[in-house]
């Protein structure tokens, strides 16, 4: 039972982290109606800039948490301009091909700054804490509550701000957003820099959590990523929390009780289940319309 | 000897690049889950023709068939496994959701792969197949090669064949018509999921195929061999030669092959960075396939209609009539997948 309760409160935090890179990439999807497979990248390189700074900052964790938020952001302002604009009325899955080129750049670029080794952070992991029936670290900790405290502020952005009223605008129909006079180019530029910031954070905290990574930490973690999102309904971004925290919970249970390597595979078996039985989500009723996008 | 190496290289990736072609570039669903076919076919041709593993290895079968009956039961058991992944994934799901679905598909197999040494020795990989029926043909090592070489050059021609005589056929019209607007399709009375799942199983057989070959030309394969980035190399040569035309495909694969190579062979490759080079291969890599979807999606080789549209022109019709056909419920309407939309809307 102990153990279980260990897992359980291991997969909190890996659900925090994916509920975190799952919000960013359906608010993508929901803006720009693209699967960005160079989503992965934005974590990775959340993950290196904190890494590359944080001598400078004398391992400040808040620091390097900025730095890589802020490398996220700029990252989605480049890839929305350089690349998703450029193929705005393309097919989705054109722009998938291109935004999988984008990710093998971004991987290869970083490869040879960084080179194909595993770097480790030196921010320290704190101490073991129970915490009710869980047993987390302190970066754990942290981790949790920050993400907790980013889906409050996604929420309160979304449902009480002029610039979330026109994400949702843009969102349903960009338009018919357009002719309402909403700068409908510019809040999709915004969405992404709010997503690469969202996303670079989660890089930041998926590395700190994992201590080491290379050039593929986010390209590996892009499966688990699309799960999440679509369990929760692609594009829907208070359902996506829920994906993620259903998936984060299948696999670190799954895992422990076969093999932590295997995670991605019961990844996978979930996502087949989702893909033929619910393809739009689990928390909308069954649909048998094909999934065509 | 080492251009032989190239140009056979060069010659078993475009057999692959002609099967992916017929998924990608005819059927229209963008496949992540083939360079997976290849290595199952690499590593089925190994476990069946290198005999019995020696204790630290360990992989399944280990029998001591002849490569030539290797090959094609190596073949069916890749068949089979698209045959699963195929019925799976083509049944309902389209687009994006496909794609998903197969990179989901080859993740697992390449885990389930590097992990559990019992199926195929894990990270290590199997090894040992090294010239098969070089004494039986009385051949020094560097004869091997070239005959090696030009037998895959050989396949290749057929290959091509084969699959240019698909194209003309009424069943290659079916599936490019299904490809452009499959509710259409469907309303003429198409089968659209055997169209799709039939190109899918011929693909996957030609990337078997493919594995059996590679698994001669390299003689050790093993996880590293097959990371998901070998496969964007496949669909850069294809945007390049020409999506849906196997001339521009085989052309296109050489292209990348042997340009790339011996392009990239040039570059300065600092000591303290062993990476660089194949790493500034990949990211052209990428740029290729960015810039080519960009600028010149079809490839600069269209593809060509079909045999029966070139004896008799069809009459125009008014551009209405296609427009009434195409369902506006994709999200973005008026942009149905495949090439004629994409030429239509790159402004």
């Amino acid at each position: 039972m102990t153990t279980f309760l260990v897992t359980i409160g291991v997969g909190l935090s890996t659900a925090a982290i994916l509920s975190l890179s799952a919000v960013s990439f359906t608010l993508q999807y929901a803006v720009s109606r693209i699967a960005n497979f160079a989503h992965g990248e934005f974590l990775t390189i959340g993950a290196y800039a904190a890494y590359s700074t944080q001598a400078i900052f004398h391992q400040n964790i808040a620091a390097a948490a900025v730095i890589a938020a802020a490398a996220g952001a700029v990252a989605g302002l480049v890839l929305n301009t350089a690349v998703i604009e450029q193929f705005r009325g393309r097919s989705a899955i054109t722009v998938l091909i291109a935004t999988l080129g984008v990710a093998l750049i971004v991987e290869n670029v970083l490869q040879m700054i960084y080179g194909a080794a595993n770097v480790t952070y030196s921010f320290a992991q704190g101490n073991l804490h129970h915490v009710g029936p869980f047993l987390w670290t302190t970066s754990d900790i942290e981790v949790i509550v920050s993400a907790l405290a980013v889906a409050g502020l996604i929420y309160l952005l979304l449902q009480r701000t002029r610039f979330g009223k026109a994400i949702r605008a843009v969102s349903q129909d960009r338009a018919l957003a357009q002719v309402s006079g909403i700068p409908a180019r510019r809040i999709v530029m915004l969405t992404w820099v709010l997503a690469g910031a969202v996303a670079g954070f989660a890089g930041f905290a998926l590395a700190d959590t994992i201590g080491t990574f290379g050039p593929t930490l986010g390209f590996s973690f892009l499966l688990l990523t699309i799960t999440a999102t679509v369990a929760g309904g692609l594009g829907r971004p208070y359902a996506t929390l829920g994906g993620a925290l259903i998936v984060g919970l299948v696999i670190q249970i799954a895992g422990t009780y076969t093999s932590s390597e295997y995670e991605l595979v019961w990844a996978f078996l979930l996502l087949v289940v989702l893909m033929l039985f619910r393809p739009n989500g689990v928390f909308v009723r069954r649909s048998s319309v094909a999934v065509r996008a | 000897m080492y251009w032989v190496s190239v140009f056979t290289e060069a010659g078993i990736f475009a057999i692959l690049a002609l099967g992916l072609d017929v998924i990608w570039g005819w059927g229209g669903d963008f496949d992540l889950m083939f360079y997976g076919y290849l290595a199952l076919g690499s590593y089925m041709t190994f476990v069946l023709s290198i005999g019995k593993p020696t204790p630290p290895v360990q992989y399944i079968i280990g029998w001591h068939l002849p490569v030539l009956l290797a090959i094609p039961l190596a073949i069916v058991v890749v068949v089979g496994l698209a045959a699963v992944i195929g019925a799976i994934a083509l049944r309902n799901l389209r687009g994006i959701y496909f794609a998903v679905t197969t990179l989901g598909a080859v993740s697992a197999l390449y885990l389930l792969v590097e992990n559990y040494t019992p199926l195929f020795d894990g990270y290590n990989g199997v090894y040992g197949l090294i010239n098969p029926g070089q004494s039986a043909l009385n051949l020094t090592y560097d004869g091997y090669r070239i005959v090696f070489g030009v037998v895959v050059l050989v396949v290749l021609f057929l290959a091509y064949l084969l699959v240019q005589r698909l194209s003309r056929s009424p069943y290659g019209r079916m599936l490019r018509s299904v490809r452009e607007d499959e509710r259409a399709a469907a309303a003429y009375g198409r089968p659209v999921f055997w169209a799709k799942y039939r190109a899918y199983l011929f693909g996957a057989a030609l990337a078997g195929l493919t594995g059996g070959l590679f698994a001669i030309f390299v003689s050790a394969f093993n996880p590293s061999a097959w990371t998901p980035q070998e496969l964007l190399v496949i669909y850069a040569a294809i945007l390049v030669g020409g999506r849906g035309n196997p001339r521009g495909v085989i052309l296109g694969t050489f292209v990348i092959y042997v340009g790339l190579i011996e392009l990239t062979r040039y570059l300065p490759s600092p000591a303290s960075r062993p990476d660089f080079g194949p790493a500034s291969r990949q990211v052209l890599i990428g740029l290729m396939i960015i810039l080519m979807l960009r600028f010149r999606p079809e490839g600069f080789f269209r593809e060509r209609p079909g045999l029966d549209t070139e004896r008799k022109p069809a009459r125009q019709l008014p551009s209405g009539a296609v427009g009434a056909l195409a369902p506006a419920a994709t999200g973005n309407p008026g942009v149905p997948e495949g090439q004629a939309a994409d030429e239509g809307s790159s402004s």
